[in-house]
């Protein structure tokens, strides 16, 4: 099978995120960046069906020449070719899953696996809007499958479970008070919850045989989209600094504090 | 063991000039205090004092000198030679109330601490000036920069920036009459004669008490990539050293290596994922700083190349790298949340390494013939951590009885081969016996002469390190 998997490239959490004082963004000078954890578990996904039944995984990412950083990474996990849509410049939601819908048309692959969000925007909208242009099935926030084999055994095995016709999947995903199994017709948009997977390392004879993996580029025009924005972001702030705690003497001054000042007993 | 250990005039006095929450003889705490890291010897300090200034330190001091009372210095009590054990009725002098932290001095790169502070505080403390003392290990979220120097520590960055002792520019020391000591304050250079600081740093709490010191810092290293490298012996760990240290490409800011056997008892106690497929008998870990990453690659292929490794995996950000580190750092802990460790921590030169793991293994297989033997350590100082397994079925006073019996023979090994019977840990009380190891009759006579000088009533950690 066929599988594509995105590849965002977002700002690693380890590194400190400042807001522009002028709000018009975020400070870019010494972050460091690197795949959308999500999406990491997407390729990990992908790699583990193809494992199962064979196929090939493409990975796909937007965004300047920059993004080939984790395309290549995604390569040394174990993808077989990526695909690198060249765009520098504001663009939204709905012109991502545009761009994605036309890569989707020309590799024809039989599964697309996205994060449920990125880590920065937040959004959890790309997935949605492109399944429903491709007019394609849906489901989102894949979570772990349960179980019965060892956890070694268990690590390998995918947790997307292709029907036995293969013409369809089957994807439990976790909801408010437990756990619904949804199947839909391939192909088929999925998209990863954290407890999907746990990604593999990226091994070093992998990082090196990703630097011979062919990266396919792309444009917008090349692709015939328009990604002029629909939505604008006016401003961005920081949440307000949290006040420092106080130290009090004793049990009885706390108590004193919590009723007279907190209101809480 | 009971607070009939302290006398009455002693705690008379303790009442009328100290604060009412001074001393703690609280059974709880008695135990919590009483030991370190190390699980051999039962705890039973007479009383705990904690102190908030250096005038109560040297306070307290010259009331136990004239008392003749016992004294136990305490910091982290993360020390894993029984340096901080209280087992006989002594007091315990626990620093935790000390941990102010001055401003950093960004023009001389240094910054005056009390010596309760916590290592990693101290850290965190001065990163937000770019700056970081170099001191770190896994314990650094408990121990103590007063530990730190009483055992002049090593730990993981050893390889880089040395040991504690290069990092310690002046120190504050109350000795055991309670005079205060000011040695050699913020200064770089002061050839006035002997180096008393010196002294008193890994003297494990027998010449003084440190109570602040001044630190020396230096820049946070840039962008560090952390790798983990699967090899197939002991041999082949430092086949990959001696191959690493030769490259111009990267410096090298860790070395650590680590067995199979570790990562089993790391799977069980943490559930860490082992990062290969397939496990190898060794693992070394490699903090490395680039300067050519073209050159780093080209090294990087050439390990498999030229069979150094057999497998190998490239930390992809922070979280990856912390993950690996992990599994390096997580090892003592797992060790002892998982079973006994009978612990040995020996240095070698670096040069005479490989001839003494050869000889090692013939020890190992002689006196524990299908033991659980965890190997793990700063293999690029030449620093060995020996963990001998206290087999499910054996009891703990056997078990005991059996490593002291073994014990003498890898010693003399060591010193056959010029090697230390303590790294970096210290002597304490768990590696007393075997000084002489390491240290010849003339050293230990002299080192006896230092403590009688500087300790003539013998009431500073007795029972340590060495007899007066
Ligand atoms: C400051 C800033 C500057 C930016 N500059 C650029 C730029 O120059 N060029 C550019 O193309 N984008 C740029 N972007 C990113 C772009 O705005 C987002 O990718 C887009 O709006 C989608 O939003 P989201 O990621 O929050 O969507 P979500 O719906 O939260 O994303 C869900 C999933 O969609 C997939 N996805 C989303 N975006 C991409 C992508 N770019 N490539 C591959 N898969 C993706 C991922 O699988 C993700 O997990 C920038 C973003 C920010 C914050
Ligand atoms: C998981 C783990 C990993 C470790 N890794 C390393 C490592 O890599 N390298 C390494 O070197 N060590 C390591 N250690 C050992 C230990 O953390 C160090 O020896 C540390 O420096 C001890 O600091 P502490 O504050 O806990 O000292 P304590 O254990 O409280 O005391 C250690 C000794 O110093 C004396 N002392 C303490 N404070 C003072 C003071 N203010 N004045 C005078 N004497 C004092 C005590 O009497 C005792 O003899 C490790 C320990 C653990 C538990």
């Amino acid at each position: 099978m066929k599988i594509l998997v995105t590849a965002k490239r977002v700002e690693d959490p380890e590194s400190k995120i400042k807001v522009k004082p002028d709000g018009s963004g975020i400070v870019q000078e010494g972050l460091k960046y690197k795949i959308n954890p999500f999406d990491e578990i997407g390729v990990e996904e992908g790699l583990r069906l193809v494992a199962k039944h064979q196929g090939e995984v493409v990975v796909v990412s937007i965004g300047g020449k920059e993004v080939q950083e984790q395309l290549r990474h995604a390569l040394a996990m174990g993808a077989h070719r990526a695909v690198w849509v060249n765009h520098t410049g504001p663009v939204d939601q709905l012109g991502i899953a545009a761009l994605l819908q036309k890569v989707v048309e020309k590799e024809q692959p039989d599964l697309v696996i996205l994060g449920k969000q990125s880590i920065d925007d937040d959004q959890n909208q790309v997935g949605q809007y492109l399944a429903e242009f491709l007019g394609w099935g849906q489901a989102t926030f894949a979570s772990k499958v349960e179980s019965m084999e060892s956890e070694q055994e268990k690590n390998k095995v995918p947790a997307i479970v292709l029907t036995a016709d293969k013409k369809s999947v089957q994807v439990i995903r976790e909801v408010d008070n437990g756990l619904a199994t949804v199947e839909c017709q391939l192909p088929a948009v999925v998209t990863t919850d954290l407890r999907l997977n746990q990604p593999r390392y990226a091994s070093l004879p992998g990082i090196m045989k990703a630097k011979s993996k062919p990266i396919e580029e792309l444009t917008p025009a090349k692709l015939s989209v328009d990604v002029t924005p629909a939505i604008q972001v006016l401003k961005m702030s920081s949440p307000p600094a949290r006040k420092a705690g106080i130290k009090v003497a004793d049990v009885p001054a706390l108590v004193e504090k919590l009723h007279n000042e907190a209101k809480v007993v | 063991m009971s607070t009939a250990a302290l006398p009455a005039d002693f705690l008379q006095a303790i009442t009328e000039g100290f604060p009412v929450d001074f001393l703690t003889r609280e059974p709880g705490e008695l135990q919590e205090y009483g030991r370190d890291w190390t699980r051999v010897y039962t705890p039973a300090p007479a009383a705990v004092a904690l102190p908030r200034t250096t005038d109560e330190v040297s306070r307290l001091l010259a009331l136990c000198h004239q008392h003749h009372i016992a004294v136990v210095p305490s910091g982290g009590r993360t020390g894993l030679a029984g340096g901080a054990v209280a087992a006989r009725g002594e007091l315990v002098l626990s620093l935790q109330r000390m941990t102010r932290m001055g401003p950093v001095d960004l023009l001389g790169n240094t910054v005056r601490v009390q010596a309760g502070a916590v290592t990693e505080a101290v850290h965190h403390h001065c990163a937000e000036h770019g700056l970081t003392w170099p001191v770190d290990f896994a314990s650094k979220g408990s121990s103590t920069v007063g530990g730190n120097i009483a055992t002049n520590a090593g730990g993981v960055k050893v390889i880089r920036y040395g040991l504690t002792r290069q990092w310690v520019l002046g120190l504050q020391v109350v000795t055991a009459q309670g005079e205060v000591l000011e040695l050699n304050g913020a200064l770089e250079k002061n050839n006035t004669g002997t180096d008393l600081r010196q002294l008193f740093i890994g003297s494990e709490g027998t010449l003084g008490v440190i109570t602040e010191a001044t630190l020396k810092l230096t820049q946070l290293p840039g962008k560090q990539d952390v790798f983990l490298f699967a090899v197939p012996d002991v041999a082949a760990v430092l086949r990959l050293f001696r191959d690493a240290r030769r490259q111009n490409a990267f410096s090298i800011s860790a070395y650590e290596f680590f067995t199979d056997r570790c990562m089993a008892r790391l799977g069980r106690h943490r559930k860490l994922r082992p990062p290969f497929e397939t496990p190898s008998e060794c693992y070394v870990l490699l903090e490395a700083e680039a300067k050519d990453a073209a050159a780093v690659e080209g090294w990087l292929g050439s390990l498999f190349e030229r069979e150094l490794v057999t497998d190998g995996v490239q930390a992809q950000g922070a979280a990856q790298a912390a993950e690996l580190w992990a599994l390096r750092e997580g090892i003592s802990e797992s060790l002892s949340a998982t079973g006994l460790p009978h612990k040995n921590d020996i240095s070698l030169p670096v040069a005479g390494l490989e001839a003494f793991c050869a000889e090692l293994e013939a020890i190992f297989s002689a006196r524990y013939p299908g033991w659980e033997i965890c190997l793990f350590g700063h293999i690029g100082d030449g620093n060995l951590h020996v963990n001998v397994m206290k087999p499910d079925a054996m009891d703990k006073a056997e078990f005991l009885a059996h490593t002291k019996q073994a014990d003498p023979t890898m010693f003399a090994l060591v010193q056959k081969h010029g090697g230390s019977i303590s790294a970096e840990h210290g002597v304490g009380l768990l590696k007393k016996d075997y000084l002489g190891y390491s240290r010849a009759p003339a050293e230990l006579a002299l080192l006896r002469t230092l403590k009688r000088a500087l300790d003539p009533r013998g009431i500073l950690n007795p029972g340590k390190v060495v007899d007066a």
